[in-house]
């Protein structure tokens, strides 16, 4: 499993979760609310891929921020 | 630690083939920080963090996975030059607000309908006063091409040419 952080400062909520549902497809998301932090724990069959969409989500989350003037 | 940055802004990390920037929220703003980041996530995995107030954090992965030192001291480069043109950018943006704003406005007003307080009202035609003789127009400029060029009728043609007559014959 991997976590990934998303500061509520940086990314609203609604960019973390509108991602998070991109990508659900290809794994299994958990998702909480930890201080300032929207927590995101990726689980899949294979750690590569794992990490590989942990990081996507990253970059998608950004994008969703950036995009749609969400900050 | 990177060759050619302070130690404590940026932090490369070789086995993940990542480099960390840490940026002052009060020299660059957060818009800059957002447009340099979007900027290189065709190329990159940008993860954004913010590990004090007052400054943003800023993780660069390489997407082709691994990269030597040099790579992400080449990296770590760009993105702080990309995030000076995004300060920059951001701050002529903001002195220029008002002059786009006035432009702005001043186009969209001159496209827009005159205001109907311009236009005289039916109550004005009503007491508009109609009696006041025409101005005077001997060359016909005031005329209609209907009215100066028509067919004449035959009475008409008649005493047009008796007039002219009696004129050319009045000539020495």
């Amino acid at each position: 499993m991997i976590e990934r952080r998303f500061h509520r400062d940086l990314y609203p909520t609604a960019a973390v979760d509108g991602a998070v549902k991109v990508f659900e497809r290809f794994a299994r998301f958990e998702v909480a609310d930890e201080g300032d932090y929207r927590v995101v724990r990726v689980s899949a069959k294979r750690p590569e891929r794992e990490r590989k969409v942990a990081l996507e989500l990253g970059n998608y989350a950004l994008g969703l921020t950036r995009q749609g003037g969400l900050s | 630690m990177l060759d050619g940055f302070p130690k404590d802004l940026a932090v490369g990390d070789l086995a993940e083939g990542s480099v960390t920037l840490t940026v002052d929220a009060a020299v660059y703003p957060l818009e800059a920080v957002y447009g340099a980041a979007y900027i290189f996530i065709d190329r990159c995995f940008v993860l954004l963090d913010r590990p004090k107030a007052g400054s943003v954090s800023v993780t660069l992965a390489d997407k082709k996975g691994a990269a030597d030192a040099d790579a992400l001291r080449r990296m770590a480069g760009e993105f702080a030059n990309e995030l000076l043109t995004q300060a920059w950018r951001q701050k002529i943006v903001e002195e220029n607000r008002v002059i786009l704003e006035t432009v702005t406005t001043q186009a969209l007003a001159g496209a827009a309908a005159r205001p109907v307080s311009s236009e005289p009202s039916l109550d004005d035609l009503a007491s508009f006063d109609f009696t006041e003789e025409s101005f005077d127009d001997p060359l016909g400029i005031a005329m209609s091409w209907e009215e100066k060029y028509k067919k004449k009728t035959p009475t008409e043609a008649a005493s047009e040419a008796s007039s002219e007559g009696g004129a050319s014959g009045a000539k020495p």
